[in-house]
């Protein structure tokens, strides 16, 4: 150890508790950054997740302005073959093909306004989650098949059970009257009142007759292997596109704007916060470092006296600043992921957190992951901003002169 | 005493000051906590608020009576077993801020391009006026005029979605009581916006006449809705509406339910909000707690010789810790007041709100509108106020106590 | 009546592994109006003496009793209250509190016992003056000299009319003139108000003042001698 380190390291015990003290504001936040920062990213992976696995997917190919309007006629034509060369070129399963229209569901004693969407049976499955949730009857399994698949809420408010039969009535692609009937397949049940209560799945071709769509269909969903490769993907599926129909591969960042801007919008009111405990942090550092600074006015001015430049006694206090932050770091860092581990293992829940988690697809109770990122991200925040504050304590020692330096008290 | 009080408060005053450098920086560090709690609690405050107000007036009421079984299967079969002509007549007297009997169905709106799925709404408009957003909220056309009008509200969303216009006509189709589609021709004559666009694509208004004789459902309603003085004290408004229906014949089955029953997720969003408001509040203090006891800590440790003195002159130990803790909670004091002050100086001109349009389907996704009005509150602002001066004070007892047990004597030669 | 009355009084201290007797088996008695030096070298038990009889240190073994009352047994609580009513301290430095004007660390003590304002502030006048500080009231030590800081302690020890007036070392840190003016003061403290005086030094100046000269060493007094007053 040098004899910088060593001094570095006895100064700062000369006060015991005060050190104690500001390391302890360190600890502090460091333990609730790596808390919050980690339950934080943590939830927002898991409501990209939730979100995009009911229906949307992490990419869908479809006609320009499709995602807004929503209208009819803005289609992917021959959407069965393009969705198969997809699958193809990409070597990828997860790639199902989707027609989507509004339609009066009627059952002998109810009707109810739905969405109906006409699905690839075989590969629906592998891009949404709801083929898993059936709990009645079964998912569809023919293509041309007059079957349907409706939501609990839906099928309980049209009375109607496995087996019974649904009259569809909408507008076709080119406006026309449409109508089916069909035999109710299975009932899914999500525990979203909105999708129970509105969508209904029927297969895609049964679709195509019904609503005269000509072999097209609206959207064709694409699941990455990972989120992280989406980027990616979303380039090679453009490339697949043929050219002059107007089509268009859109991530899901495009789909469900909602979703990134509302993790926008939460990290930065907890950016504010995790803010404010940082800069707190930060003024404990320094009302310490310039106290101590201050008290060793005549010290300093000896050594000063004797030849040992300012430069280097300021370096001497950031090095001070440095070990207790460093202190801080591991010591809050530690801490921080054995109570996030607490949780970990026995899931973190608050009152009423499930009406809540409701809402942004989330599960009652949430089972935090601590990542390096999430371990270091807020500690590494405070260890800077503590060397920082102590720039202006060891910068005054450059206005220090030595001989009125030791003649005071 | 009042003698020793006063010397007390002269002491912990002139004492605050002596090392004027840490006092400020200590001072600046309690006037960005306080100043970070209330602000945060203002826009916090601002955004629910906002949420619970757009929610209540969406639903729209304070307090709502359906049919039992309506909420789940809101279908013209369950109408609300009193006749619209008595519940007129209970309710006008009821001397309510609002009210409105209406009639909402699931419906089918098609246009000659789209079909979509909505809810129709039956209206008086002299009763609905004051109760939906929508009557302000028409930029195109006009609203209705009474029960027996014939033209259709909609939406600026969905007039998009459908490729329609104002004074055209589209096709709503729903079901009578019997299970019969039924279908009838509306022109478009009043287009509104509102502040979520899922209710601009999702609810069309008719009147109530029209309606029912669309659906044939003669002098019944789905739904009564009342809206009270203030949101947030719900019970007067509910309690009334229990008491008005009792006194109706056949009234037995009916549900009467608050905005926080109806809308869970806006009454729990209002709870855990109280909850975290006194989280925040204490986290940030905490934070601040260590500096504060550190600056403590030193000030009693340079001055353990002038406080051996003042117990050896005959001061009694409680007199020097009440000094300290005194010192601590005029600094917070001071803290309070300029953080309070800086929070009101900056949280008074974003009242006009702060415009979040970049994140606009953000703030959707949470059922929350694109401008943000911080809300400050007096009850806030009291409470960091108590909170910090509380554990401010309990913070100060463990220095104050080491001071008040100082051995005069050692104190005093103590160099 | 004695003023003070100390009996068999025994105090050892520790410093790091020696015990140090700093009273061994002291009896000692002092009439009112007396005027005594303690005199010894450096750790010689004269301070540690002085502040048994201010009931500022509880000695091992031994009674206390100031003007008829026992005091090595009271609580804290009310050792100060006594300290507040029969004596007055000088110490040897750092005798006042920096925040405190000269005239306010005079009321302090009448300020804690809870004498009126009024009588406060005509008290402080006339003692200040006596001292010979008028004018000078409304400074703080930081901005006096040594000299008339002890005089403001001094003002402050007297003014409640303690019966008894304990000063450590008074004057280590004056210049000769200004400790024998402040001597010259004790003295006449002494004969206009029949205080008594207790002094623990070792300046032979200060000795000279005394009528009675108690010497101690090693915890025990060595000689007690009666003497003319300078």
């Amino acid at each position: 150890m040098s004899i910088t380190l060593r001094l570095a390291w006895r100064n700062l015990w000369r006060h015991p508790r005060r050190t104690w003290l500001t390391m302890g504001a360190m600890v502090f936040s460091n333990v609730l950054l790596v808390f919050m920062i980690t339950l934080q990213i943590g939830m927002y992976g898991l409501m990209i997740e939730n979100t995009l696995k009911v229906l949307t997917g992490h990419m869908q190919v479809q006609a320009k302005g499709y995602k807004d309007d929503m209208k009819m006629r803005q289609v992917v034509p021959d959407i069965r073959a393009l969705s198969a060369k997809l699958r193809d070129a990409l070597g990828l399963e997860t790639v199902s093909a989707r027609a989507s229209a509004f339609a009066l569901a009627s059952s002998e004693e109810r009707s109810f306004g739905i969405q109906v969407l006409g699905v690839e049976p075989r590969y629906e499955p592998l891009v949404s989650s709801l083929p898993g949730l059936v709990k009645a009857g079964r998912f569809l399994a023919d293509i041309d098949a007059a079957e349907i698949v409706v939501g609990s809420v839906l099928a309980r408010n049209l009375r109607i059970r496995v087996g019974d039969e649904i009259t569809l009535l909408g507008s076709g692609r080119d406006g026309s009257f449409a109508a089916a009937i069909a035999t109710v397949a299975g009932i899914f049940e999500s525990g979203v009142t909105e999708l129970d209560r509105s969508i209904a799945q029927v297969p895609l071709v049964f679709f195509q007759d019904v609503f005269f769509m000509d072999g097209a269909g609206h959207q064709i969903v694409l699941t990455a292997t990972d989120l992280a490769l989406v980027g990616a993907q979303q380039a090679a599926v453009a490339e697949l596109l043929p050219d002059g129909d107007g089509l268009t591969v859109y991530d899901w960042d495009a789909l469900q704007p909602g979703l990134r801007q509302a993790i926008q919008a939460d990290i930065s009111s907890a950016f504010f916060m995790y803010a404010i405990l940082v800069i707190l942090v930060a003024f404990s550092v320094l009302n310490t470092q310039l106290m101590s600074v201050l008290e060793r006015t005549r010290e300093f001015g000896i050594v000063m006296a004797l030849g040992v430049s300012p430069g280097r006694l300021g370096r001497l206090v950031m090095l001070e600043t440095g070990l207790m932050g460093l202190l801080g770091l591991l010591a809050g860092a530690s801490l921080g992921a054995l109570f996030t581990y607490y949780f970990t293992v026995n899931g973190f829940s608050y009152p009423g957190m499930d009406e809540m988690a409701k809402a942004f697809n989330l599960p009652a109770e949430f089972y935090p992951r601590v990542t390096l990122l999430t371990l270091t991200l807020g500690p590494l925040a405070v260890f800077v901003f503590a060397l920082l504050s102590a720039v202006y304590p060891a910068l005054r020692l450059h206005w220090l002169h030595p001989v009125e330096a030791m003649r005071a008290a | 005493m009042i003698g020793a009080a006063r010397i007390v408060a002269t002491l912990a005053w002139r004492n605050l000051w002596r090392n004027h450098r840490r006092t400020l920086i200590m001072l600046a560090a309690t006037t960005i906590a306080v100043w970070a709690m209330i602000f945060m609690t203002a826009l916090m405050r601002g955004m629910v608020n906002d949420m619970v107000r757009d929610g209540v007036e969406s639903l729209p009421g304070h307090v709502q009576v359906h049919h039992p079984a309506f909420r789940d299967d809101p279908s013209i079969g369950n109408t609300i077993p009193i006749s619209d002509a008595d519940i007129i007549a209970a309710f006008e007297a009821g001397g309510f801020a609002a009210w409105s009997s209406r009639i909402n169905v699931p419906a089918m709106i098609t246009s000659e391009r789209e079909t979509r799925g909505v809810t129709l709404f039956g209206i008086d408009p002299a009763l609905d006026r004051n109760l939906t957003f929508v009557a302000d909220g028409i930029v195109d056309g006009r609203f209705l005029v009474d029960a027996d009008d014939k033209g259709l509200l909609v939406g600026r969303k969905l007039v998009e979605t459908l490729e329609t216009a104002l004074g055209k006509r589209v096709v709503l189709m729903s079901q009578d009581p019997d299970n019969e589609i039924v279908d009838r021709g509306f022109r478009i004559v009043g287009v509104f916006e509102a502040n979520l666009e899922s209710q601009e694509e999702t609810m069309v208004f008719a009147g109530k006449a029209t309606v029912r004789n669309l659906l044939g459902v003669g002098d019944r309603v789905t739904e009564i809705a009342i809206l009270g003085d203030d949101y947030r004290d719900v019970e007067p408004v509910y309690r009334k509406v229990v008491d008005l229906l009792d006194a109706e014949s056949g009234a037995g089955d009916v549900e009467i339910l608050r905005w926080t029953e109806l809308n869970t997720y806006l009454g729990t969003m209002l709870k855990v909000m109280d909850g975290f408001v006194l989280i925040w509040t204490v986290v940030i203090f905490l934070a601040l707690s260590f500096g504060l006891v550190n600056t403590l800590v030193m000030a009693v440790f340079e001055r353990v010789r002038e406080i051996g003195l003042m117990l050896a002159l005959g001061m009694r130990p409680i007199s020097v810790m009440s000094q300290v803790v005194l010192e601590s909670l005029m600094l917070l004091a001071i803290g309070l007041a300029l953080g309070t002050a800086i929070a009101w100086a900056t949280i008074v001109p974003l009242e006009d709100g702060i415009d979040l349009s970049i994140v606009a389907e953000g703030m959707e996704f949470f059922g929350a509108a694109t401008v943000l009005y911080p809300e400050l509150t007096v009850f806030d602002v009291a409470l960091a106020n108590i909170v910090v001066l509380t554990l401010g004070f309990f913070a100060s007892l463990s220095p104050a106590w080491r001071a008040s047990r100082y051995e005069p004597m050692e104190a005093i030669t103590k160099l | 009546m004695s003023t003070v009355r100390c009996i068999d009084l025994c105090k050892t201290y520790r410093q790091g592994e020696q015990d140090i007797k700093a009273l061994d088996h002291v009896d000692l008695e002092i009439d009112k109006g007396g005027f005594v030096c303690l005199s010894a070298p450096s750790g010689g038990g004269k301070t540690t003496l002085l502040n048994a009889i201010g009931g500022l240190d509880i000695p091992d073994s031994g009674e206390v009793w100031i003007d008829g009352q026992r005091i090595d047994t009271l609580s804290k609580g009310r050792l100060a209250k006594l300290r507040l009513s029969k004596i007055g301290f000088v110490f040897q430095a750092y005798n006042l509190i920096p925040v405190l004007t000269a005239r306010e660390n005079v009321e302090f003590v009448m300020q804690i016992q809870g004498v009126p304002p009024a009588e406060r502030g005509q008290r402080s006048s006339a003692i200040l003056e006596e001292v010979g500080l008028a004018g000078l009231e409304d400074r703080r030590p930081a901005e006096m000299s040594g000299g008339q800081q002890q005089r403001v302690a001094v003002a402050r020890a007297i003014v409640s009319q303690p019966a008894l007036v304990l000063a450590d070392e008074p004057t280590a840190n004056l210049d000769s003139r200004t400790a024998d003016d402040l001597m010259g003061l004790f003295v006449a403290l002494n004969r206009h108000h029949e205080t008594t005086f207790v002094i623990a030094t070792h300046d032979q100046r200060v000795m000279a003042y005394a009528k009675r000269l108690i010497k101690m060493l090693d915890g025990r007094i060595i000689d007690d001698i009666r003497q003319q007053a300078a």
